[in-house]
């Protein structure tokens, strides 16, 4: 036992002021933790490798959403999608957003607090018709694109399987799904004409060529799915620089709450702001439903960490009643034997709880910043859920709200565990504690 | 599967390269002679009775039928015979359908986007219908042969779709008589040259005082056993017809009028 | 020595320090809890998932005439263009074991007309009573209810409904292509308006009584498209299937396509191996937690126990004997912890299986997604969970052992005793 707290001045406890014999305390805690350094470390070493592990696994739980989440909104409409009204119910191009609407929309998304948070933006014309060749006719859904700005929002453009996606400039050529190729014998380079009802009410059909095919994975994409320019479909269905809707995508979906509300705000009625968890509500239930027993789980692991953590103060409590005997002799209240040892607990869980977050993010980000690999667990290839398709690479998020969490964890963690521990501390009776030798 | 029945009746009943007898005007480029044709075609009126056979994998199919049309916008179908589907009409103006089911007594507009698939069963689809009145628009003629085949003197003609042409067919290839203009039968080709389906035109007939096959039989190239005929009866031109004829009332009469 | 002596000391120290043993077996306990619990909920999450997704309309296996599947061809009935004895079909797929339920279905494209408007739909022709053990569509009524048999009354979706702008009671005309090249055509009254929240089922499907159907397309009493099965058991689909064949080979039935939901539904299935993949991961960490946590406990008893490993050392022990009582002391901790773990697990596990919990009120306002996909968090009872969580358990005792163990062992006995 060192001296550190036995100073003249300091050792009597009536006349010190409360202010400075807390300090003290402190002190004495600190220092009785830095003394034992094996057995602080090994106390640490649990809390710090729990909430290094737990921090990982948070980070790629949430990145797996947001992939999931990504994946969905990029071949659907977006994180958010603005639209005429009756739309989304509809289905009809008589439902549709003027060019006026539209400019009035673009001009709300290049607002200062909305404009860094979008990664694309893509206008989109989308009908229901006929898609007929030589050998057969099919019914589809014709989504006439900006092929520019669908290049980067959706991941249908690389999903190519023959030829190539639209490029910008082309007129009279079609992006389709392997299994309506296959319906209707197209290859790339085949001719096509589609049929659909135009602004007018007339059925009118126009004639476009294939040049390339995609495969998703998704049957119903993959057999009823046409691509072509906007700019052909305004100049064939009559509407001229009109769109049905205007996708948003974000940067990130945790974005899209503000983003909706602040477009929204810079809209007049009638145009309809919608969030994916509106479009997609199975996929937002998914998505918390996996939250929610993610949470469970975290859980469980944190009372093992306390039970961890509490066992070990308690044993190093347990093995210095002779040092807590001496300090009581000195005039240590059993009261404050127990802050002491209070004090040693949260500060050694606070200190290897932040250590291990440190821990946690940098090497979750070092490691792993370029996405984790999960194929051996998912198999080969992607697999679609809820009609997304999930590539087996996660990337991890980092979020500052579970960061605070886990921060709080870790007090929570430290002040529990060390209640028990405090309370024997101070039942430690002192005459019996001479009779240890530590 | 949605089937409905689509319909650009007379288009169908009075086929494009039809001529009336006297001009054969063999210096004619095609494209003048085609024309010429489409131009009788839009002021014509026609009355006819004729009887459709089917033939499937599945089944066998004859109906005998009515038929009424102005022009190539308006058209009036009702089936004669047999008794069980008596009564069913279709009616069409430009580009709307109508069918009256009189088993139900109740008439359905048909949706445009739902326009597929065969019209009554038959081996014609919607695309035969409309795309015959617009051939002259929507293809390039050119003459493929000029000369006798099988002791007849014929032209071939090979229409090739334009450049931006709303047809899914690659080539369609039609032999006319030189003597009497009569078309013998029409190929179509989608654009890898795969021959799609045969129409063959026979049994020439004079009605009042024109010429027409009165025998026009459609095969699927992928199905040799299916072919759909169609075989008239009865055929007046010049009828006295206004548009007003072609309404829903008409279409809901049981009695031929 | 005698081994059952190294088991009693091995005891005796643990009870010596009575609180270190029940907080280290409490937190094996937990461990063991957590693992059976995550596993149980995310085998809950996969039924789910699979009830949703086979027990709205499709079964959980189904008949057909092999070439339906390619083009669903009207002619493409079980059995060809004679049909089959379709009481005599149903009979013997129930005897098949482990299947509750089998309806026989007729399908066909057609048109639903009201008024001037028109919608394609596609027509189902069901046996209202036999589908109740194999679908849940026509339990989902937010009017009226579902056609009388035989009768001309129809069932459709909300979505339908409101295109066509009708009510129960109302009437619409039905076309379809009938067999025969006809158009088949009649009238029927809607009986009854469900809604399941998909949009197909609900905006472009029809259901009828099959015999009426059946006559509408020109069809014999004995000609179907297809037969649904409801198991009782959903994961034993491909037995299921397998047996059905057989059952239906001896039969005569040949040229018939069995297949379960892991073949029709691919997605899904793979989903679902997701799920199992992961369990294994979820327990390795859960595991990994309670290894950290017991190897640390133990590696601070061996320093603090050092005194006491040097007098056992003086009396002869070797360092074997030593690290096989940290080993052996572990060991019965977690055996411990297992009965503590079974003991809390049970009857949590019972009584979630039995309530689960309903999240509806965390979805607010998804009411309509949630007539699918009930947010339901439940658990499925499994062998591999409790498995799983014993092995983990038992293997993370030992290991947490071993490098104390070691450590232990290597106690200079006189230094110890010496007190240094």
């Amino acid at each position: 036992m060192t001296n550190a707290a036995v100073r003249p001045r300091d050792s009597l406890p009536k006349t010190l002021r409360p202010g400075s014999r807390a300090w003290i305390f402190f002190l004495l805690s600190v220092r009785n933790v830095l003394r034992n350094a094996r057995r602080s470390l090994l106390t640490a070493a649990a809390m710090t490798f729990g909430l290094a592990v737990l921090l990982w696994i948070r980070a790629l739980t949430d990145g797996a959403h947001e992939s999931w989440v990504t994946g969905a909104v990029r071949i659907g409409t977006g994180h958010v999608a603005i639209q005429a009204p009756g739309f989304a119910r509809s289905g009809r191009l008589t439902d549709r957003l003027s060019a006026a609407q539209l400019d009035t929309a673009e001009a709300a998304l290049r607002a200062p607090d909305v404009a860094p948070l979008i990664r694309a933006i893509a206008p989109r014309l989308e009908v229901s018709g006929l898609a007929s060749s030589a050998e057969a006719a099919v019914p589809a859904r014709i989504e006439a694109v900006d092929p520019a700005a669908e290049a980067v929002f959706s991941s249908l453009p690389a999903s190519t399987v023959g030829g190539s996606f639209l490029a910008p400039g082309d007129r009279l050529a079609a992006y389709v799904g392997v299994g309506l190729a296959r319906r209707l014998a197209l290859g790339v380079g085949s001719r096509m004409v589609l049929t659909a009802q135009g602004a007018s009410g007339d059925i009118t059909g126009q004639l476009v060529r294939v040049v390339g095919t995609f495969q998703s994975g998704v049957p119903e994409i993959d057999e009823g799915l046409v691509y072509v320019p906007i700019a052909t479909a305004r100049a064939w269905l009559g509407t001229p620089a009109a769109a049905t809707t205007l996708a948003v995508l974000l940067r990130s979906s945790y974005a899209t709450e503000r983003v909706a509300r602040a477009v929204r705000r810079r809209l007049p009625s009638g145009i309809a702001v919608l969030a994916w968890q509106e479009a997609a509500p199975e996929l937002a239930s998914a998505v918390k439903i996996d939250d929610w027993s993610g949470y469970a789980f975290l859980a469980i692991l944190y009372v093992i960490v306390a039970l961890a953590i509490l066992n070990a103060v308690l044993m190093s409590v347990l093995n210095r009643r002779r040092e807590f005997g001496v300090l009581q002799a000195l005039g240590l209240t059993a009261r404050e034997t127990g802050w002491v040892v209070f004090t040693e607990g949260v500060v050694l869980s606070a200190a290897s709880g932040i250590l291990g977050i440190v821990i946690g993010l940098s090497v979750t980000w070092l490691l792993w910043r370029h996405g984790m690999d999960f194929t051996a667990l998912m198999g080969s290839g992607d697999i679609t859920f809820s009609g997304a398709l999930v590539s087996p690479v996660i990337v991890p998020v980092f979020r500052v709200q579970q960061v605070l969490f886990c921060l709080a964890a870790t007090l929570v963690i430290g002040v529990v565990a060390s209640l028990y521990p405090a309370r024997a501390a101070g039942r430690i009776d002192v005459a019996e504690a001479m009779k240890f030798d530590r | 599967m949605r089937r409905i029945v689509p319909m650009h009746a007379a288009t169908l009943f009075v086929p494009a390269l039809l001529l009336a007898a006297p001009v054969c005007r063999a210096q004619e480029t095609p494209r003048e002679i085609v024309d010429r044709v489409d131009r009788m075609l839009r002021g014509n009126s026609s009355r006819g009775d004729m009887v459709m056979e089917i033939a499937t994998e599945h089944w066998t199919r004859s109906l005998e039928m009515r038929v009424w049309s102005l022009g190539t916008a308006y058209a009036l179908v009702r089936v004669v015979a047999p008794p069980k589907e008596a009564g069913t009409a279709t009616l069409k103006v430009n580009d709307e359908v109508w069918n009256y089911l009189p088993r139900v007594d109740r008439t359905i507009k048909v949706p445009p986007s739902l326009m597929m698939g065969s019209w009554m069963g038959s081996h014609f689809t919607n695309d035969d219908l409309v795309k015959e009145s617009r051939m002259i628009d929507d293809y390039d003629i050119a003459i493929g042969f000029e000369g006798d085949r099988e002791g007849v003197a014929v032209w071939e003609f090979v229409l090739t779709p334009k450049p931006a042409a709303a047809v899914v067919w690659g080539k369609v290839v039609e032999q006319v008589r030189k003597a009497d203009l009569m078309p013998t039968w029409g190929r179509y080709y989608d654009e890898r040259g795969n021959l799609e389906r045969t129409m063959a035109f026979s049994d020439f007939r004079t009605f009042g005082s024109r010429l027409v096959p009165s025998v026009m039989t459609v095969r699927p190239a992928d199905k040799p056993d299916e072919r759909t005929t169609i075989r008239y009866r009865q055929l007046e031109f010049d009828v006295p017809l206004t548009p007003d004829f072609f309404s829903l009332r008409s279409l809901q009469e049981r009695r031929a009028p | 020595m005698i081994q059952g002596v190294w088991w009693r000391i091995a005891w005796r120290n643990l009870w010596r320090n009575r609180r270190r043993t029940l907080i280290t077996a409490s937190a094996l306990a937990v461990g063991f809890f957590g693992a059976v619990l995550m596993v149980a909920l995310d085998d809950g999450i996969a039924a789910e998932m699979v009830d949703n997704g086979t027990g709205v309309l499709t079964g959980q296996v189904q008949l057909h005439a092999r070439e339906w599947r390619k083009e669903r061809s009207l002619y493409a009935t079980i059995g060809g263009d004679s049909g089959t004895d379709v009481a005599a079909l149903l009979a013997r797929v129930r005897a098949v074991s482990g299947v509750a339920a089998a309806a026989p279905r007729v399908w066909a494209g057609g048109l639903l007309s009201a008024g001037d408007r028109t919608e394609g739909v596609v027509l189902m022709g069901a046996d209202f009573a036999l589908e109740r053990g194999v679908s849940r569509i026509f339990e989902s009524f937010i009017a009226g209810g579902a056609p009388r048999e035989r009768s001309k009354e129809l069932a459709i979706g909300a979505e339908l409904a409101r295109k066509l702008a009708v009510r129960t009671g109302d009437v619409v005309v039905v076309v379809a292509p009938a067999a025969d090249g006809s158009m088949g055509n009649d009238l029927f009254r809607i009986s009854g308006i469900y809604r399941t929240g998909l949009q197909d089922l609900d905006g472009a499907f029809a259901a009828m009584p099959i015999a009426t159907l059946q006559s509408l397309l020109a069809l014999g009493p004995g000609r179907v498209h297809e037969v649904a099965v409801g198991l009782a058991d959903p994961w034993a689909a491909a037995a299921a299937a397998r047996a059905t064949v057989a059952s239906l080979g001896a039969a005569g039935h040949r040229d018939l396509e069995v297949a379960p939901w892991t073949v029709f539904s691919p997605q899904m299935n793979e989903y679902v191996a997701l799920i199992k993949a992961s369990n294994g991961l979820v327990v390795a960490i859960v595991f990994l937690f309670a290894i950290f946590g017991v190897a640390n406990t133990s590696l601070m008893g061996t320093y603090e126990r050092r005194r006491e490993f040097a007098v056992v050392r003086a009396l002869g022990v070797g360092p074997g004997g030593i690290a096989r009582t940290v080993v052996y002391e572990s060991v019965a901790l977690g055996l411990l912890g297992l009965a503590a773990g079974a003991v809390i697990t049970a009857p949590v596990m019972v009584w979630w299986h039995h309530t689960p919990l309903n999240l509806a009120w965390l979805f607010g306002d998804l009411e309509v997604a949630g007539a699918l996909v009930r947010p339901v968090l439940r658990i499925e009872y499994g062998a591999d969970g409790p498995i799983l969580g014993a092995v983990g358990l038992l293997v993370t005792a030992v290991l947490a052992a071993l490098y104390p163990a070691v450590r232990a062992a290597r106690v200079p006995p006189a230094d110890a005793l010496a007190g240094r």
